[in-house]
């Protein structure tokens, strides 16, 4: 056997536990592996669940590893040796404070003490050259070198090795910042320059320029980073690729990542859509909502016809109200990212009551350390997972598999002491809990579905993380949602979807012109040299001719409208093609927003590519069927809403479910990582590949 | 009927959710960069009473200023109004707020029983009158200011009135924007009327009434919890709008503020009568001060409704500039008079609670429109506001650069403005030494300037703070005034008044630099290694730094010389 690549090998790093999946080709048997996260080395944690993997297996029978990373998110919020370097900026005269004053606005209207983010470029280091470009692309002021040529002194007195450049309307014409570049290449060999038109070629100058220098600020830690991390790689013998999650749900190569670490900030929820994406797929449903809730927080993003709902640009870093971004918060990058929605709803969110005599749930967790007060770890404060515990969804005694043991008189203590606040019995202060939970969570389902236009009666919600296949069943319920897929290991689902996603490389231009005034000939010149630049990284990567495939998009808009909708297109690029994308628009315009005006002219803003290189996907194990009806290991009382409120409910281990057994709710399953309900009125179907299928009885 | 409490909080949680959706509706449709990029727009809902249960997407001008539009607006249409109707209007002594915000009000049915209104508000950027973008700086009546509309069945049946669309577009200059953003606005209250609906069919009418009156009064509770943390007694305070945009004298605001138990009472007794230029305030932005105000320093939580507003009452005489009598022009009440309504309430609140009131901000919001024809014949118009310094507070600096109180608009990027209009820009920065010296130095204002390109454009200001400055607190010094100058093609500078309508041509250049916020505590506290900073940044020049700081740098390494700050520092204290 040595020698053979046998495995594809996933790790994600989570603020609590790092992740290690690996799947056997041959056979498509999965291997779980949890070890606790390092947050100040995360690479340690990395290396730690690689080396258990590998006892008694060869280095060599790893054949990729691909790797999800908060890195980039823990540095930008300021963690604690995860500092950003000081950064330069080298922009426009006039302009050195676009990226401070950014679009004007506060984050929080009625907070008089709000703060701006941290500048990731101290005003000292802003540097004004003289140059000027026309909107129309043509130099109104030819570039100052000896202005350039001064700032770069500075930067190299002031040992500065983080660098961006980012000039007004160079998304019409790059020479300045070329030229830029290039100057720096000559004086300063090996200090990398992120240019602005290189990272964001379409226009808004804040969101670009902020795009530059969240890039250049990361470049010096992901580096190190990801090259610590090959390093520690080979030491353990182990020459395979390494591979990241990229924001936009694609991977890329470590190395192409390093230049470019603006696009892996948000790796890790992208991956678990991912993961939705492609179990969907297989399972043959197209329309899936991903609802991912584990310790701290409950996550919901949309896969149409396998595809995950992206945005286009993202405020990194940024605070969370009500599933939705605080815009200001944080810091823009213009990059594709996977559409989510976020609330603080995780299993150790805690539950408090106000002067006022309501109850309260978050943002405060208790994540793992000290965790629910059920944990017995220091951790006093009733959290959803304690509420769960009392109304008997969960298993009483130890959780893990027996690992773990679990107080329920702690639980009961918590919650009682939070309803004494609220005039409740323990009991009727954890359902109220665990409702409040549930409207908090059906927000961010509707904001990924119904707000954007989609009948969630059409889709399939993929429950995982370790508390969503306990909360799974209402918020269907609530959404109307005819079906709920539990995939084998809930709490380490995200890891799959490393193994499951393609590499993507996303490229766009900036166009802005009247969809009758647009010579289809210059979009074919945008489209091929995008093109070009996707196919040569793939290359790179090792992607083979047959494996590339290329996806072009546009993202048009009524004249006079700000926001753009991106529509595909296919075929070779002519007036025909582009007429059909006008088409297409009118359509998109009207499922979303109600109607078209399909008499208006339509604008052409920017010119999008992708590149992607086609992954094998893995291929699930087909289990054995268990021979005889299952037999409930328990029966508990277990609280429902609904006028029975507590049924003795009949508790099942997963393990010994086979294909094809089929349970009515309410019924609780069991297993290592999280412990799915079913409701009354609801029927489990152990699917393929040991997927739980829950529907609503027909009646 | 009684609730149980999860309940109410769900259906609180999915009241505010509808609202804001509208929001997202209304955003997502709109046409307007002024309210898909600037978001200058509120959307609410409305129980069977009238009563405002919950808003969202608000602007802060907007705060109450809602629920008299509807509450008013509906006056003349009780029962008259059927499912699919909607109301429009814009009439200022109707809605509370300047003509170019248009309010849309939809009553929402349920099996025939009115259950309660969906209502949106959404500035557009031009309604007709005598200055592109509706905004002009020197109207003397009401007339001027462009289109007014009294409320109207704008939508019968879910279709809109195609002779008062017709009339609309006839007085505007940009009619297609115009009704794409009605249209929107059309969107938003049909999202609203469809979740309200869905929510009562889940919960039924009764307990979702319960539960909205349950809603009001916790919100209720809790700003009563909040007034009667703050110690009893009256606070005065007055503060100057500098002129009036038709005359030339400095116009009062005075307001005392009556703290007693859980109860608070604004009176502006003593305030200027109402003038006869764009500065008078429609009772609904006067309001929307005194709410914001509250909110502010109070707890932003607490969920907006009628329940927030019932421990406030309010008294302001009619026919003073917070509560003109028609038809005085209005205007400039949502955009400049907001403004210092809240700096003269802050005035007045910092005696009560001195650890949650800064120092003054730039107190004006820096309305430019300019509008022309391009080459090609088309007519062209565009309106913006411009951030400036935010006041010192009692912990930290203000914030350089930013939208403060009434208003929290974005600014349009540079390259979408140059790819669009004739404008060139040659500035966008922060302004040196514009910060109010403090122990905490007030927030620095903004320079913005642009050359026009095209032969002809006509340029309108409406600002403030160019004479009288934003205050500084406990010893803090203040902002910066803010600056208009006109530079001609051949290189001659005018200043301009902070208030004025003038015709512009090819290669002018207007700079307009932002008022600073006003510093917070003794300048000569701040420790060195702080001005020193600042200095480096170049936000406070050497000079400053002596002048008002008492620090001594020395400019070649860039160091505090400590004793030499030592002694001028004493010397400063002794002065």
């Amino acid at each position: 056997m040595e020698g053979r690549r046998l495995f594809r090998v996933s790790v994600d790093v989570g603020g609590t536990f790092t992740d290690l999946v690996a799947l056997r080709e041959e056979d498509g048997v999965l291997i779980n592996i949890k070890v606790p996260s390092v947050p100040r080395n995360p690479e340690w944690g990395v290396i730690d669940a690689l080396n258990k993997f590998l006892e008694g297996r060869s280095p060599g029978s790893v054949g990729m590893v691909g790797h999800a990373t908060t890195i980039a998110t823990n540095a930008l919020f300021g963690q604690i040796d995860l500092e950003l370097p000081e950064t330069a900026f080298i922009t426009t005269k006039g302009f050195r404070d676009v990226i401070e004053i950014g679009r004007q606005r506060r984050a929080e209207v009625y907070n008089l003490f709000f703060q701006r983010p941290p500048m990731l470029v101290s005003r000292r280091h802003r540097y004004e050259v003289e140059e000027r470009i026309d909107a129309d692309g043509s130099v109104l002021a030819s570039l100052n070198r000896e202005d350039v040529v001064e700032a770069l002194d500075d930067i190299k007195r002031e040992g500065i090795d983080a660098l961006a450049v980012g000039f007004l309307n160079s998304y019409r014409n790059t020479a300045h910042e070329d030229e830029v570049v290039g100057m720096i290449r000559e004086r300063m060999p090996g200090v990398h320059c992120t240019a602005s038109s290189r990272v964001s070629s379409e226009y808004r100058e804040y969101e670009r320029f902020s795009t530059a220098v969240v890039n250049a600020a990361l470049i010096p830690i992901i580096n190190t980073y990801l090259s610590k991390l090959a390093l520690d790689m080979k030491e353990l013998g182990v020459a395979a690729p390494l591979y990241v999650m990229q924001s936009n749900g694609g991977m890329a190569m470590a190395e192409v990542v390093s230049e470019r670490p603006a696009t892996i900030v948000e790796s890790g929820p992208a991956s678990g859509v991912i993961a939705a994406a492609w179990l969907g797929e297989l399972m043959g449903r197209r329309e899936v909502i991903s609802f991912d809730m584990g310790g701290t927080t409950a996550k919901a993003g949309t896969v149409r016809g396998r595809i995950p709902e992206v945005v286009h640009e993202y405020e990194v870093a940024g605070k969370i109200h009500m599933g939705r971004l605080l815009k200001g918060s944080g810091y823009p990058v213009r990059f594709p990212f996977i559409d989510l929605a976020e609330c603080s709803a995780g299993g150790g969110t805690i539950a408090w009551a106000d002067d006022a005599g309501a109850l309260n749930l978050g943002p405060v967790s208790a994540g793992a350390d000290p965790g629910p007060a059920c944990y017995s770890r220091e951790g006093e404060e009733p959290t959803i997972t304690d509420a769960n515990l009392l109304l008997g969804r969960m298993n009483p005694v130890s959780l893990l598999g027996g690992g773990m043991p679990i107080y329920a008189h702690l639980a009961e203590r918590a919650v009682s002491r939070l309803g004494d606040a609220l005039g409740m019995d323990a009991a009727g202060t954890a359902a109220s809990v665990v409702r409040i939970a549930n409207s908090m969570m059906s927000k961010i389902l509707r904001i990924v579905s119904v707000e954007r236009g989609f009948d969630p009666r059409n889709f399939t919600l993929v429950a995982f993380g370790g508390a969503g296949p306990m909360h799974a069943c209402p918020l269907a319920e609530e959404l109307e949602i005819p079906e709920i897929l539990v995939p084998p290991n809930p709490g380490m689902f995200s890891a799959l979807g490393l193994l499951a996603a393609d590499l993507f490389h996303d490229h766009s231009r900036a166009l802005v012109r009247k969809v009758d005034e647009v010579d289809p000939v210059e979009v074919v010149v945008l489209f091929d040299e995008m093109e070009a630049e996707g196919r040569k990284t793939l290359l790179a990567e090792g992607v083979k001719l047959d494996s590339m495939l290329i996806k072009r998009q546009l993202d048009l808009r009524y004249l006079g409208q700000s926001y753009e909708l991106t529509v595909d297109v296919h075929g070779v690029f002519d007036s025909d093609v582009l007429l059909q994308a006008v088409e297409a628009f009118h359509g998109k315009h009207r499922e979303i927003y109600g109607y078209a005006a399909e008499d208006e002219t339509v604008e052409l803003v920017t010119v999008r590519l992708r590149a992607v290189g086609l992954s094998p996907k893995p291929s699930l194990e087909v289990r054995a069927t268990v021979e005889g009806e299952p037999g409930a290991k328990e029966v508990r009382p277990a609280y429902f809403e609904g006028p029975d409120s507590w049924i003795e409910t009949p508790i099942y281990d997963r393990e010994t479910l086979g294909e094809g057994v089929v349970l009515g709710g309410p019924v609780i399953i069991e297993q290592y990582d999280a412990t799915t309900v079913a409701y009354p009125g609801w029927e489990v179907e152990v699917g393929m590949y040991g997927n739980l299928l829950l529907r609503r009885r027909r009646q | 009927m009684s609730l149980d409490a999860t309940t109410i909080e769900v259906i609180k949680g999915a009241l505010i959710y509808a609202a804001e959706e509208m929001g997202v509706a209304l955003r997502k449709s709109a046409y307007s960069p002024n309210i898909k990029e600037r978001m200058d727009h509120s959307c609410a809902l409305f129980d069977h009473q009238q009563r405002l249960v919950a808003q969202a997407e608000h602007i802060p001008v907007h705060l109450g200023s809602m629920a008299l539009a509807v509450r008013e607006g509906l006056r003349l249409y009780e029962g008259t109004l059927g499912a699919g109707d909607m109301l429009l209007l814009n009439d200022p002594y109707i809605s509370g707020t300047h003509l170019p915000d248009l309010t849309l009000i939809a009553p929402v049915f349920h099996e025939g029983r009115l259950i309660g209104y969906a209502a949106n508000k959404a500035h557009h950027t031009d309604v007709g009158g005598r200055a592109p973008g509706s905004i002009a700086g020197d109207a003397s009546e009401l007339y001027q200011e462009g289109l007014i509309i009294p409320p109207v069945k704008f939508v019968r049946g879910g279709e809109v009135d195609s002779e008062i669309a017709a009339l609309i577009r006839s007085n505007v200059r940009t009619p297609d924007v115009q009704m794409g953003d009605l249209r929107a606005q059309i969107a938003a209250n049909n999202t609203g009327i469809r979740r309200l609906r869905e929510l009562i069919e889940e919960h039924g009418v009764e307990t979702v009434q319960a539960a909205m009156e349950a809603v009001m009064d916790y919100s209720e509770r809790r700003m009563r919890a909040e007034i009667a943390a703050m110690p009893d007694g009256v606070y005065e305070a007055e503060d100057w709008m500098e002129d009036t945009g038709t005359g030339d004298e400095p116009v009062k605001i005075k307001v005392r503020v009556t703290i007693d138990g859980e109860e608070i009472g604004f009176d502006y007794s003593g305030t200027a009568p109402q003038v006869d230029g764009p500065v008078n305030a429609p009772l609904g932005v006067t309001l929307a001060g005194v709410f914001y105000t509250l909110i502010s320093i109070t707890d932003p939580t607490i969920p907006v409704n009628d329940g927030c507003f019932r421990p406030i009452s309010l008294h302001v005489p009619e026919g003073c500039m917070m509560n003109p009598r028609r038809p005085a022009p209005v205007a400039g009440g949502n955009v400049e008079t907001s403004q210092r309504n809240v700096d003269t309430l802050l005035r007045a609140l910092a005696e009560a609670v001195p650890e949650k009131v800064p120092a003054a901000s730039q107190g004006t919001m820096n309305n430019i429109s300019i509008g022309g024809v391009m080459e090609d014949g088309a007519s062209w118009t565009f309106y913006e506001t411009i951030a400036g310094g935010s006041g010192g507070r009692p912990d930290s600096d203000g914030v350089d650069g930013v939208h403060v109180h009434m208003t929290n608009t974005m600014n349009t990027p540079i390259e979408a403005l140059e790819a669009y209009l004739p404008l060139r820009f040659e500035s966008y920065r922060l302004r040196k030494d514009s910060g109010g010296p403090g122990r905490w130095r007030g927030g620095c204002g903004v320079e913005r300037s642009w050359t026009l390109t095209s032969s002809k454009g006509i340029l309108s200001i409406l600002a403030e703070r160019t004479r009288i400055p934003p205050w500084g607190l406990r010893g803090g010094s203040p902002g910066a005034l803010g600056e208009y100058v006109l530079r001609r093609g051949d290189g001659s500078e005018i200043k301009l008044p902070s208030k004025c309508t003038v015709p512009l041509g090819r290669g002018d250049a207007l700079i307009i630099r932002t008022p600073g916020g006003g510093g917070y505590g003794h300048p000569l506290n701040r420790p060195p290694g702080r001005v020193l900073e600042d200095v480096k940044d170049g936000l406070v020049s050497l000079e400053a730094a002596e002048r008002d700081y008492g620090v001594v740098i020395d400019p070649l390494g860039l160091r505090v010389s400590l004793e030499a700050t030592e002694s001028l520092r004493k010397k400063l204290s002794t002065e």
